[in-house]
């Protein structure tokens, strides 16, 4: 699965329970004691020893590549001791480096655990998407950084009927759960409704009917769009009939979702569908429109923008008062973090990206909704 | 004497495009080679503080001395010129590595990175040079151009300079308090307050560091480092000090009034970065070592552009100016320190205001 990822910071410390040493630690980290308990040039000297042996970073090494349908291919990851492991069903950010800059996407694991040290994630090409294709022209060997595992997308009832629903690279957390249910050699009956456009396309064919040809439980629905039309009720009707008695995981593209979350709406059982979309989605590019609605903040507080204003003139029409310097882009005293959105530079006409990325409210116009870490 | 060139109407306009097109161009090309260059300056940082400290701390004799000297000032001079001060401009924040963020990053010096980012990101590099903005215009305690106040005590000016130049560290590092503002009773002694603590905090770690924690790893070895971390502290503070007060208070440079940027445009700011900054010719090494504020009319042009870039298009920055007729200010280390150190003592005397007349408009 593939989505530009919002509000995550991949270097935030992870909260750490309170053991007996932590005072002997807090003395230890200490700033008195910089540089020589400073992490960051510690890990400097480490890394280029071992570019695995990150103090701070969770890093992994690639160890094989496997193609896995026209355009999709999976990673094997070898990760460092700084990954602590995930659960079937989460996800994570894949870092890598373009051209000097670096660039987060999540990524559902695509295999059940980590217990050998090997994480899966399966990734599929996109027509605009620097990541991806950075990601496909990795080799073994390369190091890429990682974020800790993310999300908690799974069944929420420990036994019942399991319907999954996946549309291309969706199918990927699903694969995970299949494949940790069985493992514990669950007797769990699930139904998984996979679809891609043709049948080459379809990720995971072979995977998932060899899994179904293991366990009596499971049933393997694989559908090629091109001939069976789009995924729809009369179809999922058609081949799961007791679908309104299955608690029901769903991921997929934007479209093909929608379509289930209506399906499964107008039968009144929205509560029993879970969906898994990584983040919010960027807003599209509105050049016509007189103003913006500009999210920011936890409570989601709003406030419009015109257009051709800048987010700094705006946010304070709007009685805010974000830090700013020079107002003219210079000093990044109101450098902030976009979550997601496109602007406008004043100052050179550059078109930002939809993603996360640092602008300068006094500099820049929207082109879009916003959401921003004000 | 070289008077103020002032443009107008199509000209200013044509000055202006000329400069946007020549940002836009570099930003463009920026990537790998600009973060491939931070890296490796942060490497011979941390190198040469390790090489460094640790022959102050266990080398014998007066040779190891003087090589840990030298390391530690290499480190030190370059993380704070190379690599901090161009970090703390947002030239790197492109590349999304927390560790080289603008609005994250502490140097190695006792000056607090959040007064370092107001008073220089902030108030010099938008106000460079307008007297009475731009405090780092004399740092409140030169007259450096007719305009300023003389009193008696400016007849003592080259020994403040002295004193200046040896702690220049502290001058930075006190600057953004405003001292002169409190001791005026123009600042109320709890914004004061607030204001002295983040210094105190930094200036305390620093002066730990190099004064008690790394003498006392030495053990019995501990006078010579305490005397070297100083000797290292004092060359990065002169060399600090020469490489900035050339790049804005040379012969050359001019200084403006509040009136004269009202209603400023972005080309008249261009003009007046230009006409604020003088440079410094040398080789690459020089270059780095001055954290590339050898090029300081470029970095004042476009300061958040990644500095080793400055050296790129300095050429065409010339021609333009030359093509306007915008004096280039440039020249050799001794020839605009020598600038400086004139106008030092000349202002130290009562020289008189010019009137203002249209002589300017050359």
């Amino acid at each position: 699965m593939f989505t530009v990822i919002h509000g995550q910071d991949m270097n935030k410390p992870q909260a750490k329970p309170k053991t007996r040493h932590s005072g002997v630690r807090q003395f230890l980290r200490h700033p008195l004691w910089a540089p020589l308990n400073q992490r960051s040039a510690w890990d400097r000297l480490a890394t280029a020893v071992n570019p695995l042996w990150s103090l701070i970073e969770a890093r992994a090494r690639v160890e094989k590549i496997v193609d896995e349908a026209p355009g999709v291919k999976s990673l094997w990851l070898k990760t460092n001791a700084r990954f602590k492991g995930f659960v079937p069903g989460q996800h994570v950010l894949l870092e890598l480096e373009i051209n000097g800059a670096r660039h987060a996407r999540c990524f559902s694991f695509s295999n059940a655990s980590d217990k050998d040290g090997l994480i899966r994630i399966t990734i599929k090409q996109k027509a605009n998407g620097p990541v991806s294709a950075a990601a496909h022209a990795l080799r073994v060997g390369q190091i890429v950084r990682l974020s800790q595992a993310q999300g908690s997308f799974a069944p929420r009832s420990s036994d019942g009927k399991l319907l999954m629903l996946s549309a291309g690279s969706g199918v990927t957390p699903l694969m995970s759960l299949l494949q940790a249910m069985k493992n514990e050699n669950s007797s769990r009956d699930v139904v998984i409704l996979h679809c891609g456009r043709t049948q080459a396309d379809i990720i995971f064919s072979d995977e998932l009917q060899s899994l179904a040809a293991q366990s009596a439980n499971l049933r393997v629905h694989l559908h090629a769009t091109e001939n069976g039309g789009r995924v729809n009720a009369d179809i999922i009707s058609t081949l799961v009939p007791d679908w309104k008695t299955r608690e029901t995981l769903l991921c997929g593209p934007d479209g093909f979702m929608q379509g289930i979350e209506k399906m499964f709406a107008d039968a009144g059982r929205s509560d029993y569908l879970q969906s898994e979309s990584f983040g919010r989605r960027a807003a599209p590019i509105d050049p016509n429109a007189a103003e913006h609605a500009i999210t920011h903040g936890n409570a989601e507080q709003v406030f419009t923008v015109q257009a051709g204003q800048s987010l700094l003139d705006g946010a304070e029409a709007a009685g805010l008062q974000p830090r700013f310097g020079c107002r003219r882009g210079i000093c990044r005293t109101c450098q902030c973090k976009k979550l997601s959105g496109t602007v406008t530079n004043l100052l050179t006409g550059q078109v930002s990206g939809p993603g996360e990325e640092l602008i300068q409210l006094c500099i820049s116009t929207p082109q879009s909704a916003l959401e921003l870490a004000l | 004497m070289i008077f103020k060139t002032r443009l107008e109407g199509d000209a200013l306009k044509g000055f202006e495009t000329e400069l946007d097109a020549l940002r836009l161009e570099v930003l463009n090309d920026i990537g790998e080679r600009d973060a491939k260059h931070i890296r490796k300056m942060r490497h011979i940082v941390q190198a040469s503080a390790i090489v460094g400290r640790s022959s102050l701390m266990f080398g014998f004799g007066p040779i190891s001395w003087v090589a840990g000297v030298i390391g530690l000032s290499l480190a030190k001079i370059l993380e704070n010129m190379e690599v901090g001060h161009n970090v703390m401009h947002g030239q790197y924040d492109w590349m999304n590595d927390p560790s080289l963020n603008s609005q994250t990053y502490e140097w190695d010096i006792v000056c607090d990175g959040d007064h370092w980012r107001h008073s220089h990101n902030v108030e010099h590099h938008n106000h460079t040079n307008i007297l009475g903005l731009d405090h780092d215009f004399g740092y409140g305690m030169l007259r450096l151009t007719e305009s300023q106040k003389w009193t008696p005590s400016t007849l003592l000016q080259p020994l403040w300079y002295f004193l200046l130049a040896i702690n220049f560290q502290w001058g930075v590092a006190v600057h953004d308090i405003k001292i002169g503002r409190f001791v005026k009773g123009r600042m109320k002694y709890a914004e004061f307050r607030e204001r002295v603590s983040p210094f105190l905090k930094k200036a305390g770690l620093q002066l730990f560091k190099d004064y008690v924690l790394f003498p006392a790893l030495a053990f019995w070895q501990w006078p010579r480092v305490l005397l070297g971390n100083l000797i290292a502290n004092l060359i990065r503070n002169i060399w600090t000090n020469a490489i900035i007060f050339c790049g804005h208070f040379t012969e050359d440079v001019q200084t403006y009034t509040r009136k004269e940027v009202e209603n400023e445009t972005r080309g008249q700011w261009y003009l007046r970065q230009i006409q604020g900054s003088s440079n410094l010719e040398g080789g690459r090494w020089f270059h780095l070592l001055t954290g590339h504020l050898s090029h300081q009319i470029e970095h004042h042009l476009f300061p958040d552009l990644p500095a080793p870039r400055y050296a790129e298009i300095a050429p065409r920055v010339k021609d333009i100016c030359a093509r306007y007729g915008v004096n280039y200010n440039t020249g050799g280390f001794w020839k605009q320190y020598a600038g400086v150190l004139v106008r030092i003592v000349k202002h130290a005397w009562p020289t008189r205001q010019r009137l203002l007349t249209n002589a300017s408009a050359t």
